[in-house]
């Protein structure tokens, strides 16, 4: 094959992508799928089953394709690894095999029997790191003490009867959703002390609708 | 990390069924620096030189290209002095489906049908589009003088 390639003229060999198309992922004779034969991770002892995998390589990590999509052109990629080709060149999405337009959505995701969760890979994000992103510090200005509203008991004391401690404990646990402290902490106690101290209030506001 | 398993992997292909004529590989234990060598190809008066080449991959091969420029002098309109080689696969027709070993065949390839129109140096695109003779005996002169 190397001979073929030679006497090749320029022009020919730059579009050497789209002849490797038309050998196709599944002709033995592609450079590729031959000399990736036991390349597929440790399948290099049973020579012949291996050669029966390249035909299931991605054609950008040379691995068997993870997450698998194929194009509407049939080459088949990781989906991490498509998608990175993809986001590398925003604006001009091409088959990296015959630079066929290509898309997110205009790949098919493949599932295997062995694929035991049948998540469309394309919903699955590349693993990358995910974005940093801490919420605010909740406004506590007028009213302190609500901003440490969190979840549990908290909100469930004042549900019951006392209206506006409702709608507050409501609107601070909605804007600080944030993680609760770990129990046995400091910031635990001083909220657990808050919240009695805060439910002492809601009972005596309770008392004070009753008797007036 | 995908560019180290892919290097690894490339590198045992390229030592199972080397591309006539090419042979790459690391230098040093540094996966992602390798030196390659190619043969003038027979049909092309840089027949008889061996070639060096260097290869950087790039941390996020094969999203990108890998730099790959000539270390040994050649008289050819898309190489240049500084061995730096004008061909479309190196830059904005770059695959991540494409290997260093289908580079390095392209190169070859380059070398037999140079490309004058999208020349690197001006002054050897001229003669090989106006003086094929002159341009065939100064390649053959730099292969002897640089690449023997």
């Amino acid at each position: 094959m190397s001979s073929e390639h030679q006497n090749l003229p320029v022009s020919a060999s730059l579009r050497s992508p789209a002849r490797m198309a038309t050998a196709g992922p599944s002709s033995t004779s592609d450079s590729r799928s031959e000399s990736s034969n036991n390349a597929s991770g440790g399948a290099e002892g049973n020579g012949e089953d291996a050669t029966d995998n390249s035909n299931f390589e991605c054609n950008i990590c040379l691995d068997t394709a993870k997450d698998a999509v194929i194009s509407m052109c049939g080459h088949l990629f990781c989906w991490p690894c498509l998608h990175q080709w993809l986001e590398t060149r925003p604006n001009n999405q091409t088959c990296p095999v015959c630079k066929a337009a290509i898309s997110r959505e205009k790949v098919i995701p493949l599932y295997g029997r062995g694929s035991g969760n049948q998540q469309d890979p394309r919903d699955k994000l590349p693993p990358r790191p995910p974005g940093q992103r801490t919420e605010p510090e909740p406004h506590n200005g007028f009213m302190p003490g609500f901003g440490f509203g969190d979840g549990g008991g908290f909100q469930f004391h004042f549900g019951i009867g006392a209206f506006p401690f409702g709608i507050f404990t409501t609107f601070n646990n909605w804007g600080a959703g944030a993680v609760p402290p770990a129990p046995g902490t400091q910031q635990y106690q001083e909220e657990r002390f808050l919240s009695q101290v805060l439910m002492a209030m809601a009972l005596l506001f309770l008392l004070w609708l009753i008797l007036v | 990390m995908i560019a180290t398993r892919l290097l690894k992997k490339e590198l045992q292909d390229l030592g199972r069924d080397p591309p006539a004529q090419c042979s790459a590989g690391p230098v040093g234990d540094d996966l992602f620096h390798w030196q390659a060598t190619i043969m003038g190809p027979p049909e092309s008066p840089f027949q008889g030189g061996v070639f060096f080449l260097t290869i950087h991959f790039p941390t996020d091969y094969p999203f990108k290209p890998p730099k790959v420029a000539f270390t040994t002098r050649i008289y050819h309109p898309n190489i240049n002095s500084n061995g730096s080689i004008c061909l479309d696969i190196l830059r904005s027709q770059w695959s991540p489906a494409l290997t260093i070993s289908k580079v390095l065949l392209s190169i070859c390839s380059l070398l037999t049908d140079p490309n004058p129109e999208d020349p690197l140096v001006p002054e050897i695109a001229r003669v090989y589009k106006t003086d094929r003779e002159k341009y065939n005996e100064l390649a053959r002169e730099w292969t002897r003088k640089y690449a023997m």
